[in-house]
């Protein structure tokens, strides 16, 4: 196994990654013995009544960590329990989003944890099966998780009477084959139903209408690895780690660069200068920070002066950008910005579903618009077309919010390197000094 | 003659079963039938179709969306370099052209010469911490530098055979199949 970067052992902040690290933490027993595994999960079956376990989650104010941020025990309490028939949960192990590699970090390290999360909430909501929907090119994840289940298996966590409690517990896989799209949610599960994975309207909602038209609770890896930590410890209690609207603490990758990329565990609420310069080890020598993305490529960038900007969710969204899954890509002054924007447009494009018009045919045009500008072929045409194609692809004209990422790229990075736009389509000149193979 | 040999199309038969609807058997198809063939032939995306009473337009419009499904011939060996921005920013550009140069691909070519590799391009792989980094075949490579792309392919090209690889996605354990239960009487 290739050495952890990231956080691990024992510090006030690290409510998951504690035991990251312990030698074969990815077994059960020493899940059990060292940190406590499984027994959340008692406590939830034999304890707990569903709905306080709800309400517990919904105490320590965990808000999703995909990518929306929406309050976790809010969506759990959204599915009927009652209602007849069966009900599904539905894990989002497909992470894609540049710049993000929380959830392998997680799935490598503790897939108990995980699977322990998958379990409580499936109770919780009333569902006897889940489904952990993982991307394709994750093997190693996917035969670790693998295997903790069939442990979980062998010692009647899952099956007909977890703990003696007469509720039968299943949790199956499905691999994901190589598209972005899937870690939306609606095309998630369309993929899981063995369709082209487009984002379905809404409502229905998954939690009335999900996987196979029954109910589903979708939930992304991290924030269900938080729930055992969450019914451990007590809602309230994680609820005074973090904000006071963003609870808690979240994975952050740090990657690009800096001098010690890796997979952080931070109290929401701190800066970014705290996550790039202290904990990433800032960039290489002699180099300076220019511009880094704070939620993955989809939220919109923010300059060097913006590092003071802090890590929850209210402040990113006064900033204009957003928590999104966590990854923070950072550039430093000696990339180019339009180049930059010009590799993400691309993977925006190729990614389009192709179901909505703007983002199907916006992408293409804003990578042709970019390739004019960058082989010197541009003009105060090509900036102006940029911006309308950037405005077309947001706001809510599209099914789901790849359309809007594609254009909050476009977007922020013109609002504030304007003059090295104008650079490159006006003036025909790259003034930044390193020179990146052309993309 | 079928494209497909007799078992792998009697476990494509056997999938339906473990769904609770029976098209979400169409990928896991998929993948017996590219990891048999290296890659999804129409012959055997029609017969993937038969064995599942799917129409067979709508089982090559699920393979041709996700890029995890070859419907060209890949190499023996297949790496997958990751050129999104993390990795971009840590000089996956050298390496793609580095890999490209190893294996004596040009122009719009993806396979090797002699059929022993083949390269991609491709979007963010979820390991960004170890950038520049690439999947091949079915292991992620972290710290990627012109040294270990040529200790790789060397490797590979050694006259000891490595362990065979499967084909991408499809990575299996065989299971020695129980015997059938007799249907209980009554």
């Amino acid at each position: 196994m290739a050495e952890l970067r990231g956080s691990s052992g024992e510090a006030p902040n690290h409510i998951l990654t504690r035991w990251f690290g312990t030698p074969d933490l990815h077994r059960l027993e020493t899940y059990a013995s060292k940190a406590g595994g499984y027994s959340a999960m008692r406590k939830a079956l034999l304890d707990m009544a569903p709905a306080d376990i709800t309400n517990e989650v919904k105490t320590s104010g965990l808000r999703g960590r995909g990518g929306a941020g929406f309050a976790t025990g809010t969506k759990w309490s959204f599915i009927n329990r009652d209602a007849p028939g069966p009900k599904y949960v539905v894990v989002n192990a497909d992470e894609s989003e540049p710049g993000t590699a929380k959830d392998r970090y997680i799935l490598e390290n503790s897939p108990h944890m995980v699977v322990e999360g998958i379990l409580i909430a499936a109770y919780a909501v009333g569902a006897n099966q889940a489904w952990v929907y993982i991307r394709g090119e994750y093997d190693r994840p996917y035969r670790m998780l693998t295997e903790a289940i069939e442990e979980a298996r062998a010692k009647g966590y899952i099956g007909p009477k977890p703990f003696g409690k007469e509720y039968p517990l299943d949790i199956r896989l499905y691999r994901g084959h190589g598209a972005y799209i899937c870690g939306e949610e609606t095309a998630l599960l369309e993929s899981l139903e063995g369709k082209r994975a487009q984002p379905r309207s809404r409502p229905p909602f998954p939690a009335v209408k999900g996987a196979w038209g029954r109910p589903t609770l979708l939930n992304n890896v991290e924030t269900l690895a938080t729930v055992p930590a969450i019914l451990n410890m007590g809602g309230a209690e994680y609820a005074k780690l973090g904000t006071a609207k963003s609870p808690g603490t979240r994975l952050l990758t740090v990657s690009g660069n800096v001098r010690k990329p890796g997979v952080y565990e931070v109290e929401l609420g701190k800066t970014f200068r705290h996550v790039i310069m202290e904990l990433a080890g800032g960039p290489p020598e002699g180099r300076k920070v220019k511009v880094f993305w704070p939620g993955g490529s989809s939220a919109p960038v923010l300059p060097e002066s913006m590092l003071d900007t802090t890590t929850d969710m209210e402040a990113l969204a006064a900033a204009r950008s957003m928590g999104g899954s966590g990854g923070v890509i950072v550039m430093d002054d000696t990339h180019c910005v339009v180049k930059a924007a010009h590799r993400l447009l691309k993977f925006y494009a190729y990614e389009s579903c192709g179901k909505c018009t703007p983002c199907r045919v916006g992408g293409d045009w804003a990578v042709r618009t970019y390739e004019r500008i960058l082989a010197g072929q541009g003009s105060q045409v090509e900036l102006d077309i940029l911006q309308r194609v950037s405005d077309g692809l947001q706001n809510g004209r599209c099914l789901c919010g790849l359309g809007d990422s594609a254009g909050w790229v476009i977007d922020s990075t013109l609002r504030h390197f304007r003059e090295e736009y104008e650079d490159h389509a006006l003036r025909h000149e790259c003034n930044v000094g390193a020179v990146m193979a052309s993309a | 003659m079928t494209a497909l040999s007799a078992h792998v199309l009697e476990e494509i038969r056997e999938l339906p079963a473990k769904y609770p609807q029976s098209r979400s058997a169409v990928m896991p198809a998929l993948d017996l039938a590219q990891e048999e063939m290296g890659h999804l032939t129409p012959e055997a995306m029609t017969e993937v179709a038969q064995a599942l009473q799917l129409d067979p337009g709508y089982v090559e419009g699920v393979a041709t969306f996700y890029s995890l499904f070859h419907l060209e011939p890949v190499g023996k060996h297949r790496f997958y370099v990751c050129t999104n921005l993390s990795c971009m920013l840590r000089g996956a550009n050298e390496i793609v052209d580095h890999v490209r140069q190893a294996i004596g691909v040009s122009g719009s070519e993806q396979v090797s010469p002699d059929g022993l590799f083949s390269y991609e391009e491709v979007e963010c792989l979820g390991a960004c911490e170890y950038a520049p980094m690439m999947r091949l075949d079915h292991e992620y490579h972290y710290d990627l530098t012109t040294q270990t792309i040529d200790e790789l392919i060397t490797q590979r090209r050694s006259p000891t055979p490595l362990a065979p690889t499967l084909s991408p996605g499809g990575e299996r354990v065989k299971k020695p199949r129980a015997p059938r239960k007799k249907k209980a009487d009554g």
